[in-house]
């Protein structure tokens, strides 16, 4: 997991991705609100190089949604960073859905959510890093 | 029952771990409240009146007799000593200072328990029927799905922050004993004509200020295919649910606002998931899992079919109403599952302290393979008791006061903690039931009465499901004062009690000294207007609520008729 500590680096609406989308050249970093359906970027995402996610707060959990359809079903390769009220113990959804990267709320500590994500021996579901829910892993490991 | 393995206590420790650290840093100030409360809410904790209250979960009701000792333990040690079965098969602790938490989450996972998704807005602890794996009406033995559910929904890190809470309930009976019809998921074990297992799945029920019944989204969703399809309704759920009035946002407001619209989303994200996601397969169930899990429910060890008897033979009159009402009917000859009742006079309905619980874990052990039964409403079960232990099993029930041969009456009512310990009730519910208790203490009138529904809601979260009560009482605030909302016909969706439905209001809130009055008049009119043999529920659906409503009113002494004038 990355930690952007402040964003320097900008990234386009929807609408100037829309607006730029004939002409621009090189990869493109996009920012989408959390209630658009990324199914619609399926021909365009090789197109990025990072896509951010928005928390606008912490407890509204539909871009994890977005973040394990960009991964697992549009097969994204780039940055997912989360931005807007991203807090540590978030941290281990964030990775298991496919975020690689995190700006944390202003006042959260890094060190925290590093050790927020080492606590689990794993889980039972599949998620982006390990597609294999527990019982094929369990099953493979048995055999 | 499902015994833990490495894999499975690591994570319950892990989880009391992770816990600890938040604990920690709540109480050193670098967790705010704010931040902390949605993540002790996953794990059970709410901060109540008086003290945090922690919510254990009993997945499906399954309890065994260590781990009902080591509850009786934390109850002693950690509590004032006692704790409350609820609907929703858990138990529930009221006194505990959150500075024990960590440590009673440690003493929890000892004995393989936790509080994970006992609360909160994501996928909570999954009930079912608590004559599962006994009852002679079971088409399908529900706990291995309903366990390997559980684990599947156990931190998904999808779903942890939905936009309201979530609840499933499965039933593999023919009478549906879980009430899946007021879930937001309701699971139905069915076989197909060919014998092949699956899933009626309804969608959209739920409680709450407004009471929806599931509908069918799918009529069989064969048993393999199950996660994926309750990934397919959850994500879609996740996506569209409303967010902006949290009293429009569980599923069931989504689904009546979209309709076929819905079903159809979820049916095309499910194949979806199928043909297109990575990890998405991997997710049908193998049979080979569906085996090691089931593996853990077959019968327990010592257990034999014996020749069945005929236990009412002899019976002195008051151990003849309790088996009739105490008693249940077994799959295994000779056997039977015998209900330990929590609705006694002078203590709040499911309220058990740490001297019963140890009592009916002794119970447990020596009637029962060490293993009980939490039961939706609100009572212990013996899941394994031999025909001829029944005698020696009453006089034992009977000394630690389980014994009430009451279950299904009107004393058996549902009731939740109400507003003597829940900071979100508007009345209470504990003085309720006990005048109403009180009231029908005549076992002779309450037998006459048969069976009826009786539950009480402290507030309009329906806790108590009083929409699904035959009488349902609802605790409203009106200028600060309790007053108390009666309704009559509703249903849990049981063969006694009909399709599930909410009951209707019949007027105007009662003050509390008049709610055990209207009680007793709205039995004795089912009384006078019932035909022979006619049970409360019929009479009520034969004549509908308004020849119940006159007499109701007629018992106002404090509200006067100021309220029905209104009306």
């Amino acid at each position: 997991m990355k930690f952007i500590s402040s964003s320097t680096d900008s990234a386009l609406t929807l609408e100037q991705w829309q607006a730029a989308r004939a002409t621009a050249t090189g990869p493109v970093a996009l920012q989408i609100a959390n209630d658009y359906d990324v199914e619609l970027l399926a021909d365009d995402l090789h197109r990025f190089s990072r896509i951010e996610l928005q928390f606008p707060k912490w407890v509204d959990g539909r871009a994890y949604s977005q973040a394990r359809l960009l991964r697992a079903r549009l097969r994204f390769g780039g940055e997912l960073r989360a931005v807007g009220e991203v807090l540590v113990d978030m941290l281990p959804l964030l990775a298991r859905t496919g975020f690689t990267a995190v700006q944390l709320r202003a006042g959260e500590s890094e060190a925290a959510a590093r050790e927020a994500l080492a606590f689990f021996p794993g889980h039972y579901q599949g998620d982006v890093g390990e597609s294999r829910p527990w019982f094929l892993r369990a099953a493979v490991a048995a055999a | 029952m499902y015994s833990y393995t490495d894999f499975d206590r690591q994570f319950v420790h892990a989880r009391a771990a992770q816990f600890r650290h938040q604990l920690e840093r709540n109480l050193a100030g670098t967790l705010g409240d704010d931040e902390f409360r949605p993540l002790r809410l996953q794990n059970g904790w709410y901060v109540q009146r008086h003290a945090p209250m922690l919510r254990v979960a009993v997945p499906y009701g399954e309890l065994s007799s260590r781990q009902l000792r080591q509850l009786a333990r934390i109850a002693r040690e950690h509590d004032r000593g006692f704790g409350h079965f609820t609907t929703r098969q858990n138990l529930q602790y009221n006194w505990i200072p959150l500075v024990d938490a960590a440590d009673v989450m440690d003493l929890l996972a000892e004995v393989d328990m936790h509080g994970i998704q006992t609360s909160g807005n994501c996928i909570r602890n999954i009930t079912s029927d608590a004559f599962a794996g006994i009852a002679p009406d079971e088409v399908v033995d529900p706990r291995p799905y309903a366990e390997i559910l559980r684990q599947w929904s156990t931190l998904h890190p999808e779903f942890a922050f939905l936009p309201r809470k979530f609840k499933i309930a499965i039933s593999g009976a023919r009478e549906d004993r879980a009430a899946i019809g007021w879930h937001d998921i309701g699971l139905q074990l069915v076989r197909d004509a060919a014998g092949a297992v699956g899933f009626r799945v309804l969608v959209g029920g739920g409680m709450g200020r407004t009471p929806v019944i599931a509908q069918e989204i799918n009529a069989f969703v064969p048993w393999q295919q199950i996660l994926v399809y309750i990934e397919a309704i959850v994500r879609v759920y996740n996506q569209f649910g409303r967010r902006d009035n949290m009293y429009k946002a569980r599923i069931k407001i989504l689904v009546k606002a979209e309709g076929q619209r819905f079903f159809d989303a979820v049916n095309a994200e499910f194949g979806r998931i199928l043909t297109l996601d990575e990890g998405g397969r991997e997710h049908l169930i193998p049979a080979a899992e569906l085996d090691r899990v089931a593996a853990h429910f077959v019968l327990p060890e010592g257990l034999a079919e014996a020749p069945a008897r005929d236990i009412f033979e002899g019976a002195a009159p008051a151990y003849r109403r309790w088996l009739e009402r105490n008693v249940h009917g077994h799959r295994l000859s000779g056997y039977r599952a015998v209900t330990l009742s929590l609705k006694r006079a002078g203590v709040p309905p499911g309220d058990a302290n740490h001297g019963e619980m140890d009592a009916a874990a002794d119970l447990a052990d020596q009637y029962s393979h060490g293993e009980l039964r939490v039961s939706h409403d609100q009572n212990l079960v013996l899941p394994w008791v031999r025909e001829a232990d029944l005698p020696e099993l009453y006089a034992a029930a009977k000394a630690n006061g389980f014994a009430t041969p009451n279950i299904g009456l009107l004393t058996d009512m549902i009731a939740c903690p109400g507003g003597d310990f829940c900071a979100l009730a508007n009345a209470r519910s504990i003085p309720v039931a006990a005048a109403i208790t009180e009231r029908f203490d005549d076992l002779d009138a309450l037998w006459d009465i048969g069976d009826i529904d009786l539950h009480i809601s402290g507030c309009i979260n329906s806790c108590g499901h009083h929409h699904s009560g035959h009488i349902g009482i609802l605790g409203v605030d009106k200028d600060g004062a309790e007053w108390y909302q009666i309704t009559l016909g509703g249903a849990d969706g049981s063969t006694l009690s009909g399709p599930a439905q909410a009951g209707r209001v019949i007027g105007p809130s009662f003050a509390a000294d008049e709610v055990p009055d209207v009680i007793e008049a709205i039995v004795a009119t089912y009384r006078s207007e019932r035909a022979a043999g006619e049970r409360f529920i019929d009479t009520v659906r034969r004549l509908g609520v308004e020849p119940f409503k006159g007499p109701a009113n007629a018992q106002r002494t404090l509200t006067g008729n100021a309220a029905v004038q209104a009306q």
